[in-house]
């Protein structure tokens, strides 16, 4: 493995790492979600013995988008490391 | 002495009727209704299931209805609840979309999923203002209606600067749970691709006032 190849696996290593790093930090949900549901239950609504939660609009990354976007990664990483062996067999 | 026991066994019957009577130890008496109809989208009735990767949970604020009931005694709770289709959600588009689709719900033919009261039983007085009961009544689905149970517990709060903050008038807060068998009412336990649990557990949290704007 050249010195290319070496900096493409650790690029692609590198970023698949801060894809599932980011995915786990957003909840490590499985499935991409655009709603979470937020308890929006008052004092008054405890004293008349019912709970409120209501979904509100917000991105959460899924295992679904992690995982999609780790294989493009990897397969990106592999074409990639393929080019620059056949470059290398070129200039021998 | 004929005339004697007649005069007693009229009593007996109105005490024993007066004793059974559960009721509201509040300011108000006699009948009332109270409207679930909320601006605010703080009414919700929601279902929670589960698939063998996730838990699913459904929310409606699109929840609306009547109960009216005399004070004194609960027994005497009539209403309908119903809550649009097309209002719930899960918190992924795609599935929302798949829950309101003919293989599901079908929003468009069956837009409501409604609740009527027929009975109350096994009333247990939780506080002055505060009742736990059992509410029998026809559950509507997909068009097909069943006979369900539903464990809830009443909330009866006099009006109050507080509570004007919310609505006019006396609030009634309801908090209702009971279980639905999908296969009984027609939906397909699949959503997604995921197989949902055959049984699913619907929750209900709505406050109603006897006062419409």
């Amino acid at each position: 493995m050249n010195s290319k190849q070496k900096l493409t696996l650790t690029i692609g290593i590198i970023l698949i790492i801060a894809v599932l790093g980011y995915w786990y930090s957003q909840g490590a949900e499985l499935f991409t979600k655009t709603q979470v549901l937020v308890d929006k239950t008052t004092e008054l609504d405890r004293m008349l013995g019912v709970e409120n939660k209501q979904y509100v609009d917000k991105f959460v990354f899924g295992l679904d988008y992690a995982g999609a976007i780790s294989l493009a990664i990897a397969f990106i990483s592999g074409i990639f490391i393929y080019l620059f062996k056949n470059k290398r067999k070129e200039t021998l | 002495m004929k005339k004697i026991l007649s005069s007693i066994y009229v009593l007996l019957i109105l005490l024993t009727s007066f004793s059974f009577a559960q009721g509201f130890k509040v300011k108000a008496s006699g009948e009332q209704t109270f409207n679930f109809a909320d601006k605010g989208g703080r009414n919700q009735a929601s279902f929670f299931s589960t698939t063998p990767l996730e838990d699913i949970r459904g929310l409606s604020n699109d929840v609306k209805g009547t109960a009216t009931f005399n004070v004194n005694d609960i027994k005497t709770l009539k209403g309908k609840i119903s809550v649009s289709v097309a209002s719930i959600k899960t918190g992924i588009d795609l599935r929302d979309e798949h829950l309101r689709s003919e293989n599901w719900l079908d929003a468009e033919k069956y837009p409501e999923i409604t609740f009527t009261i027929k009975r109350v039983t096994d009333v247990k007085q939780l506080a002055d203002n505060k009742l736990e009961l059992k509410v029998v009544g026809d559950f509507t689905l997909k068009g097909v209606t069943k006979e369900i149970t539903a464990n809830a517990t009443l909330t009866y709060l006099d009006e109050s600067e507080q509570t004007k903050m919310r609505a006019p008038g006396d609030l009634l807060g309801v908090q209702a749970t009971f279980k639905v068998k999908l296969s009984e009412f027609g939906v397909k336990n699949k959503i997604v691709g995921q197989k949902v649990a055959e049984e699913v557990e619907v929750s209900v949290n709505m406050v109603g006032s006897n006062k419409t704007n």
